[in-house]
């Protein structure tokens, strides 16, 4: 289980949740990411980020409401492979649209 | 081209399959140096961690995070910082050791001398600069870390203002600290130290002459014994998030503002029934 940074993020990048992660495990790239990313593995499931965050993109896993669960595997993916994380963020959004 | 991602369909993107690729962890090397630990009570202890490029910039009340290596992945957990920025090399964490808990026994049993990382200071849990109102700062358990941080800051002012600090704990031997607390006081701070226990008939509080109750629950006797008025009060939180919320509630009732209010929830382990609310930092497991 892990926080996860969804649609609202998108464009937004306010790195709220980065200055308040006790543990550092957001991250985005600022020359090619849209959106910041999560680290599954390294989230403690603190909330710090989720209250942080302006535009409530962020909430647990378990909480995502259908139209946002991609993002779940889209944050984890990204530590693996970013442009595959990217392409999938263009696509949701895409389709948002 | 259709891809499939947790059972979206994504269309026109050539995304099909999943992520390809070896994990890239985030960077947690090892930067710093467990220097010293101190048993201050049978489940409390201070840890002293020594950053390898120096204390830095932080100031009193911030916290961050402590991790060890363990089975090549770093475990971590947020911890506030006890230290006085002015004076300190290391940063002091006050760990109180969960039995089961994925990092604490590891802390407990770790070498003097072990390199750890730690991360940057974080939140903004301080004192306000200039603020000459009396303070009052309530603590249950390793929540007292931050106020000892705070109180060493406010004892190097010239006319630090009244302060109070309300310390509470299941049990006596957890009120940590209480000497260091009474040196403050006798080196010129303006400190009422007011410990109470909460379960007054646990056989190991026997003996325990002082108040009894939890921490929120004094504050109102408290405040009428030193004469404070309710507006003009800077209070500060710590800890438990459950004592935190109910002197929240109980400081409002009393008249004290809500922007006079500062609170750290602290942290606990996902699935731990005493956690509650969702903005939780520096804890324990």
């Amino acid at each position: 289980m892990a926080y996860v940074i969804a649609a609202p993020c998108i464009d937004h990048l306010d790195q709220a949740c980065v200055a308040v992660c006790p543990v550092d495990c957001i991250s985005h790239d600022p020359a090619a990411d849209r959106k910041a990313y999560i680290d599954p593995e390294g989230c403690i499931e603190c909330g710090a980020c989720e209250s942080a965050c302006p535009q409530g993109a962020i909430m647990l896993d378990r909480r995502l409401p259908p139209a946002w669960a991609a993002f779940a595997e889209i944050d984890r993916g990204w530590w693996i492979d970013p442009e595959w994380a990217r392409d999938a963020v263009d696509a949701v959004d895409t389709q948002a649209a | 081209m259709v891809a499939e991602i947790a059972g979206m369909s994504l269309v026109g993107r050539p995304i099909a399959g999943g992520p390809r690729g070896v994990r890239r962890a985030p960077d947690l090397a090892d930067n710093a140096v467990l220097v010293a630990r101190e048993l201050l009570s049978p489940t409390v202890a201070r840890l002293v961690v020594r950053p390898d490029a120096g204390i830095g910039a932080f100031v009193a009340g911030q916290y961050l995070a402590l991790g060890v290596r363990i089975d090549d992945r770093v475990v971590q957990r947020p911890y506030s910082t006890a230290s006085d920025p002015a004076t300190a090399d290391a940063h002091e964490f006050l760990v109180r050791r969960v039995p089961d808990g994925a990092l604490t026994p590891r802390l407990w049993a770790l070498p003097i001398g072990t390199r750890v990382r730690l991360g940057t200071p974080k939140g903004a849990f301080s004192l306000v600069a200039d603020d000459r109102r009396p303070h009052l700062f309530v603590a249950t358990g390793t929540g007292l870390a931050p106020f000892l941080g705070m109180l060493r800051t406010l004892a190097r002012r010239p006319n630090p203002p009244r302060t109070i600090l309300v310390h509470g704990a299941a049990r006596m031997e957890d009120l940590v600290c209480g000497d260091e607390i009474a040196a403050l006081a006798a080196g010129g701070l303006p400190l009422l130290y007011v410990p109470t226990v909460s379960r007054p008939d646990d056989p190991a509080n026997g003996g325990w002459r002082g108040r009894t109750g939890r921490a929120e629950t004094v504050l109102a006797s408290v405040l009428r014994s030193v004469n404070l008025p309710p507006n003009g009060l800077a209070a500060f939180l710590c800890g438990n998030p459950g004592m935190v919320a109910a002197a929240e509630i109980a400081l409002l009732a009393g008249g004290v503002a809500p922007g006079d209010i500062h609170a750290e929830r602290y942290w606990t382990a996902p699935g731990d029934p005493s956690a509650a609310g969702p903005t939780l930092v520096a804890g324990q497991a």
